[in-house]
Formats: C-alpha cells, sequence, structure tokens
C-alpha cells in the first residue's frame, strides 16, 4: 500500500516537473528596432560581381578583404549583389570604393559612366582570359552546333564569357539564341552553370575559363562530369575598377596595395586564394577585341 | 511484531474497515472496481502525458534546429547579395510551411536584425535572449513568454560570416496535442468507468442476489418458519451454501416437529399426571368425608351415647376423653380433605375457593393478604383453569409464607376479554432472578411456569433481592372455553 503510493506520488511528479524560470518575453508586444549605431570608421566597400556564388565569393575575396583591411588599417565591407548591372550601378553611384566586375560589365560600363580600371589579375604570366563551351561528360556533343534544340545555362545576362560570347557562336551558325536552344536559363554565376551542366539541367554553357579552372581545382570529381568542348580566343581578364570621381589619393593608395599584394606574404596568400599570380596595371585597350565582339552581337536583352 | 503489517489489528485498517466494511456490498464492488478504473487511468494518463510531452519537446527541438538550420542554409546567398526581400519572404515560407514556428528572423554580423516575420516592431527582449558563437552547430533555449514556452534556436549562417538564424517554435500546438490525447486518455477512463460501474452492478446482482435470498430465509428460519427454501442460482460457492442452508432448513424442520411432538406428548404426560393427581386428589377428599368423617361422626355420637349411658364417672370421663379425640381427627380430616380438594372450588367456584384458601392461610400465618378477583363473578372459568389459577395461588402463597418473611402479599386476579391475568405480589426479601434456575430448587417457581405454560399462558417474574417479589401469569381463554358456564 505504501510502496503504491510511493509510485504514485513519484509518477504524478514526474508529470508535472517544473519549469525554469526566466524573464517573460511578449510576442505580441513590438517595439520598433533601434538601428544600431554604426561605427565612427566608414568601411571601405568592395563589390565583387557574382561570377561565383556569393558564398564562394565572401569566402575566396575574404583574405583579400583582411589584406586590404590590415593595410588600409580600415574595416572592410563586402558588397554582393545578384547581377552584374547591380555591381555596376554600385559603382557608377560611388556605393562602392572598389569593385571586382566582368569584362563586358567594364566595357559597359565605361561606356555609361567612365567606370575606371584599377589593374587586372595575372594568371600564368598572362591578364587574358577565355570562354569555354563545356557540356556533361555523358555528352557527345563537339561543337556549338551540335547544342541545337537543347538545353542551354547562361551565367548572367551581361557576362561576356556567359552570354556574349555564346550567343555569337549561335549568331555564327546563323541563328539567335531562342531560335537555336530549345530553353535556355540563367544561373546568375559561373559556379552553378558549371554544376548545372555537371548535373544534367543543362545540355551546355560557356563559362569563365578562370571560374572553370579554379571550380576543377577545388572539387577534383566535378573534372569527370564535365567536358570542355570549345575554348574561346584569348580576352582581356575581368578587371579591378573604381568609379571615376574616386578620390585620386585613395586610387593610388589602393592600386599600389595591388600591385604589390605578391610582395607582401598576407597579400601573397590572398591572392593564392582566388588562383591569380599577382594584380598588374591594365589598359582599356586591352578590352578593345571585346568591344568589337559585343559590338557585333548587338544590344541584347537584360 | 505484527505491528508492521496491515494486520487486522492495525489502526490504520481498523479505520480503513470502519468505513469501508460499513457499506454494503454492492458499494463495496463498486468501489473497488471504480477504484482500481480510476487509479489505472489516471496513472495511465499521468503516465502518457509525461512521456509524451518529453517526447514531443524532444522532436520539437529537433525540428528547431532543422528548420533554422535550413533556413541559414537557404538565406546564406540571400543576405550576402543583401537581397533583402527574399530574405524576408524566405523567412516568411518558412514560417508559413512550418506549423510549430511562432517567428524567425536574422541577424546580421553586426547584431542588427536584418529581416524578421513580426511586421511593424520587433518584440523587446528577444533579440539578446539567444545567440550562437560562430563555431557552433545550434543552440537552443527554452524562452517563457507571454504566448506560453517557446523553444528558440540559433544557427549561425556562413559560420557567423552573414549573421544568425534565429526560429522560435511555439511549443502551444504541442500543448494542444498532449491535451487533446490527455482528454481522450480521460474520456476513455470516464467509459471505461461507467463500463466498471455496469459490470459491477451485473456482478452485485449476481452475488447479493442469492445472498439476499439467503438472509430473508434466514430471517424466516428465525421466525419458526422452516418452510423457506433458497433457489440454487448457480453451481458456485454461493450455490453449495445454498444446498447446505436448504439441508439444514429441512433439518431444522424435522427437528422442530420431532421437539413439537415431544413437547405435546410430555404437555399430555405432564396434563394426565396433574390431573390424575387431581383426581386421585379429590377421590381422597371425597372418601375422607364421605367415608372417614361419617364413620368418625358415628364414632361421635355412639361415645356420648356411652358416655350419657354410664354410670361409672371413670369411664364416662374416658369416653368424653376419646369423643374429643375422634372429634379432633375428624377436624383434622376436614383440614386435609379441604387441603386436597376444596370442594368449594367445584361447588362454588374460584373466587369462593380462593377467599377460603387466604382466610385459612392467615389464620395459620402472620401474613396479611389482599385479594382482589374481577370479572369472574358473572361467568366461572374452565375447570383447568381454575384448577390450575387455585393452584398457582397456593404454591405462591406457600411460598411466600416458606421463604419472603414477607409482612403483607397481594393477590389480584382479573379476567378479559381473551385472557385471564393473575399478579402476586409480595415485600419480602426478594431474590436474584439470574441466580435462581428452575432446577435450582425452585420447584415451586418451575410448578407455576409448568401450570401456565399447559394452558398456553406465560410466567414472569419480577423480583430483585430486598424490593420483594411479583409474580405475573397470563393465561389465555379461547372462545370455547370462554363461554364456559
Amino acid at each position: 500500500m505504501r510502496a503504491f503510493l510511493l509510485v504514485w506520488t513519484a509518477l504524478w511528479i514526474s508529470g508535472c516537473a517544473a519549469a525554469p524560470t526566466a524573464p517573460v518575453i511578449r510576442l505580441a508586444d513590438l517595439r520598433p528596432l533601434s538601428a544600431k549605431a554604426t561605427g565612427e570608421v566608414l568601411p571601405l566597400r568592395v563589390s565583387v560581381a557574382a561570377v561565383i556564388s556569393p558564398k564562394g565569393t565572401a569566402e575566396g575575396y575574404q583574405p583579400l578583404l583582411d589584406y586590404l583591411a590590415a593595410k588600409l588599417d580600415r574595416p572592410v565591407e563586402l558588397v554582393q549583389r545578384r547581377t552584374y548591372a547591380e555591381t555596376n550601378d554600385l559603382v557608377e553611384q560611388g556605393f562602392v570604393d572598389l569593385a571586382f566586375v566582368c569584362t563586358s560589365a567594364y566595357v559597359a560600363g565605361h561606356e555609361k559612366f567612365g567606370m575606371e580600371l584599377l589593374a587586372a589579375p595575372q594568371v600564368s604570366g598572362i591578364s587574358v582570359y577565355y570562354s569555354v563551351l563545356i557540356v556533361p561528360a555523358s555528352s557527345t556533343a563537339a561543337s556549338m552546333a551540335d547544342l541545337r534544340g537543347k538545353v542551354f545555362a547562361f551565367t548572367d545576362p551581361m557576362s561576356y564569357t556567359g552570354r556574349v560570347y555564346p550567343t555569337y557562336l549561335v549568331q555564327q551558325l546563323g541563328s539567335t539564341p531562342d531560335q537555336f536552344f530549345v530553353r535556355t536559363f540563367y544561373t546568375y554565376n559561373h559556379d552553378d552553370a558549371v554544376r548545372a551542366v555537371a548535373q544534367g539541367l543543362a545540355d551546355g554553357a560557356a563559362v569563365d575559363s578562370l571560374v572553370l579552372d579554379f571550380a576543377l581545382a577545388r572539387d577534383p570529381a566535378l573534372a569527370k562530369q564535365v567536358h570542355v568542348i570549345h575554348r574561346s580566343s584569348a580576352f582581356g581578364i575581368p578587371p579591378v575598377v573604381v568609379n571615376p570621381n574616386t578620390r585620386p589619393q585613395l586610387k593610388a593608395t589602393l592600386q599600389s596595395l595591388l600591385l604589390n599584394m605578391a610582395d607582401d606574404p598576407m597579400g601573397k596568400q590572398a591572392l593564392q586564394a582566388l588562383g591569380f599570380e599577382r594584380f598588374v596595371p591594365t589598359d582599356d585597350s586591352a578590352y578593345n577585341s571585346v568591344r568589337e565582339l559585343v559590338k557585333a552581337v548587338g544590344p541584347l536583352s537584360p | 511484531m505484527k505491528e508492521r503489517q496491515l494486520s487486522p489489528t492495525h489502526p490504520w485498517f481498523s479505520r480503513f474497515w470502519a468505513v469501508a466494511g460499513a457499506v454494503s456490498i454492492r458499494t463495496k464492488i463498486l468501489g473497488i472496481v471504480l477504484g482500481l478504473v480510476l487509479v489505472l487511468g489516471i496513472t495511465v494518463t499521468v503516465q502518457v502525458r509525461s512521456v509524451l510531452t518529453r517526447t514531443m519537446d524532444m522532436q520539437l527541438e529537433e525540428q528547431g534546429i532543422s528548420v533554422a538550420r535550413d533556413l541559414a542554409a537557404r538565406a546564406t546567398d540571400l543576405i550576402l547579395i543583401n537581397n533583402l526581400y527574399a530574405l524576408h519572404q524566405l523567412l516568411r515560407d518558412t514560417q508559413a510551411n512550418n506549423g510549430n514556428v511562432r517567428y524567425a528572423f536574422v541577424v546580421s554580423p553586426q547584431g542588427q536584425v536584418l529581416a524578421h516575420t513580426f511586421g511593424d516592431g520587433f518584440p523587446a527582449g528577444l533579440l539578446d535572449a539567444n545567440t550562437v558563437t560562430s563555431d557552433a552547430h545550434h543552440h537552443s533555449i527554452t524562452l517563457n513568454t507571454d504566448e506560453g514556452q517557446v523553444w528558440d534556436t540559433a544557427v549561425p549562417i556562413f559560420e557567423g560570416r552573414a549573421g544568425i538564424a534565429r526560429i522560435g517554435l511555439s511549443e502551444a500546438g504541442l500543448r494542444r496535442t498532449v491535451d487533446g490525447i490527455t482528454g481522450q486518455l480521460l474520456l476513455t477512463t470516464v467509459l471505461v468507468s461507467a463500463i466498471g460501474i455496469t459490470a459491477a452492478t451485473l456482478l452485485t446482482w449476481v452475488l447479493t442476489r442469492p445472498v439476499l435470498d439467503l438472509v430473508r430465509a434466514t430471517q424466516a428460519v428465525g421466525r419458526r418458519d422452516f418452510t423457506a427454501r433458497v433457489p440454487r442460482w448457480a453451481n458456485d460457492e454461493i450455490g453449495e451454501l445454498a444446498d447446505a442452508f436448504n439441508s439444514m432448513t429441512a433439518a431444522l424442520a424435522k427437528a422442530d416437529l420431532e421437539r413439537a411432538e415431544r413437547e405435546q406428548l410430555r404437555a399430555q404426560y405432564v396434563s394426565g399426571v396433574i390431573a390424575a393427581q387431581e383426581d386421585e386428589r379429590k377421590r381422597i377428599a371425597r372418601e375422607l368425608h364421605d367415608s372417614t368423617s361419617q364413620s368418625l361422626s358415628s364414632l361421635l355420637l355412639g361415645l356420648r351415647a356411652m358416655s350419657d349411658a354410664c354410670e361409672q364417672a371413670d369411664i364416662r370421663h374416658r369416653a368424653d376423653e376419646l369423643r374429643m379425640v375422634a372429634a379432633d381427627t375428624l377436624e383434622e380430616v376436614h383440614t386435609l380433605a379441604l387441603q386436597l380438594r376444596p370442594s368449594m372450588l367445584d361447588d362454588l367456584g374460584l373466587p369462593a375457593a380462593l377467599e377460603r384458601h387466604v382466610a385459612d392461610c392467615q389464620r395459620l400465618h402472620p401474613l396479611h393478604i389482599d385479594l382482589a378477583i374481577k370479572g369472574l363473578n358473572d361467568q366461572r372459568l374452565p375447570p383447568t383453569v381454575e384448577t390450575a389459577l387455585y393452584r398457582i395461588v397456593q404454591e405462591a402463597l406457600t411460598n411466600v409464607m416458606r421463604h419472603a418473611q414477607a409482612q403483607t402479599a397481594s393477590i389480584f386476579i382479573e379476567r378479559h376479554s381473551h385472557a385471564v391475568r393473575a399478579i402476586i405480589e409480595d415485600d419480602g426479601h426478594g431474590f436474584d432472578l439470574a441466580q435462581v434456575s428452575s432446577n435450582d430448587g425452585h420447584l415451586g417457581l418451575y410448578g407455576i411456569r409448568e401450570r401456565a405454560e399447559l394452558l398456553g399462558g406465560r410466567l414472569t417474574i419480577e423480583s430483585e433481592p430486598g424490593h420483594g417479589t411479583s409474580l405475573f401469569i397470563e393465561i389465555p381463554l379461547s372462545s370455547k372455553e370462554e363461554n364456559h358456564a
């Protein structure tokens, strides 16, 4: 009888275990969010066009941002946007101090508001890159002509290697992408375009050779899933740009920091993280061939 | 030694049994059934509720972690490219697609809320209520809110570089589920209790019906009605009890019959003895009166004649002496005849005979006796009743004179419509009734009772040491005897 009572009491108590006490939060009592005071030091804002995924960009460019922050003794903030056009707008409006843009985005920005070149990365001793046409490893396609009636992945509407150049190839075959492909879609960065082909979502895509090489180096398994069937002639590499109205002193400082990166241990590490050897000075004329091809292709829908 | 257990002498048990033992079997069975069902039902309910709450709490925490991590993974790019609209949509979708999500929000690495699901404004204190380090998988805490407990899970986004995702899972839905199940269990308990009551009622009916039959039959037997029989309802212990009871009743009936026969025989014998005694007394009395008295009278007459005729003085003197002896003897024979059977009882009735007897007693003994007789002037009682009452009074007075040492005695006899009652009282030293049995030398009282009971009457004795004695005798009169002239 007593044992039973004990068991009963124990069961009862275990059923109503006391909750720990803590201050009560009123979920229905809404207050305006107080904007926290920003730091007194204005950060250096750096934008990177979405050549690769935002996460990949944030990871890849973090050492470079750290390098700049250390050298400038100033916080550096990475600003990313979905499209190249949005990144160009940031540069045009002076919202960012420094930007890594795509080749065709530079050509467009230079024409529109005088986007200024600051430096260009150098890979394997030269500052050029290519547009490479990739298909799934299982595909039998050997050229753009074999992709007729297939699904094609563009990267960004403004991307030179990812849209302008493949459009050029299709035009050379006497067609337009709308007629040539059964369907096209945008991945908004080159990483995803490579993955879309690797996973068979697209039958082909044209991507930045630097991005492909970097992606294959990071993920060797990817090399077995995609297959390069065409490589373009060399084009001016995507540059580092500033707004034309940037203070000359800042511009000079930034340029100097970029050009001297390879001589700094921290800078060297940052360059390695991006797959670059160094930054070198560049000239607008390096992008003339691109201008010609863009002109030849004609205006594209945004 | 026994105190440690709930033996029948344990005070707990005694107290319990004082209550539980006093109720009917129906209540006992109902109590046991209801008690078991309720104890089982409530125990199961409490246990299930406890286990369910624990399990669902764990599931809620896991759900919070998975939802928050999913949100963090999907929010990364949106935060990095500053797509706050899409981030806001993502939070709203997360809330819409996960029923228990009370809120979701994203905190920037600088500690600012980038997007949230609260609409206008943000609850005070919520932002700082939980956080997580950038290398942790997640951090969950329970928040006390005005809407109940909320599982708050914080997950770092992009290793904290894109901030923190926070998810609040309300326990309200969980509580509702637990309460619903608890309610169903309690309802089941109530339903089972109802079934239990029905079953217990049926069981009680099955069990108590034969018992109640037995009780009724036992009461009938108690009233000396041996015809009562109990039906055998079932082939079980109670059925065997019924059989045993029936055979016992049959045996009792037989024994009662035999006892009645023996009693009748004994009564016949006793009344025969008494009648024979009375007859014998009557015969001896008559013999004494008719024969002996006549002889003595003749002897007296002869002696007187001899005395008158004899000249010799000494012979005449002797004759006179003999005549006086003969006269005394005649007187004694008269008294003896009267005591044996007063002819007045037969000739003049009970009142006259009693008056004569009382007068005789007062003449021989210093006792004052009051005699009062009502209702016997017009009609005489049946001879058996008259004889019995006469002998009873005679015996009672003999007792009073021999043992009571009383100053006064009173005799009151009254005739009623269906019975005649006699009360005989004295103011003597009385006796203790408890110490007196019929065989204990009080043959007088035994004889009184015997005479009364032979006529279907009864004797009641009231006596206490120092307070005198009262005898109450009642003898019924049948209608036939009542009209006896």
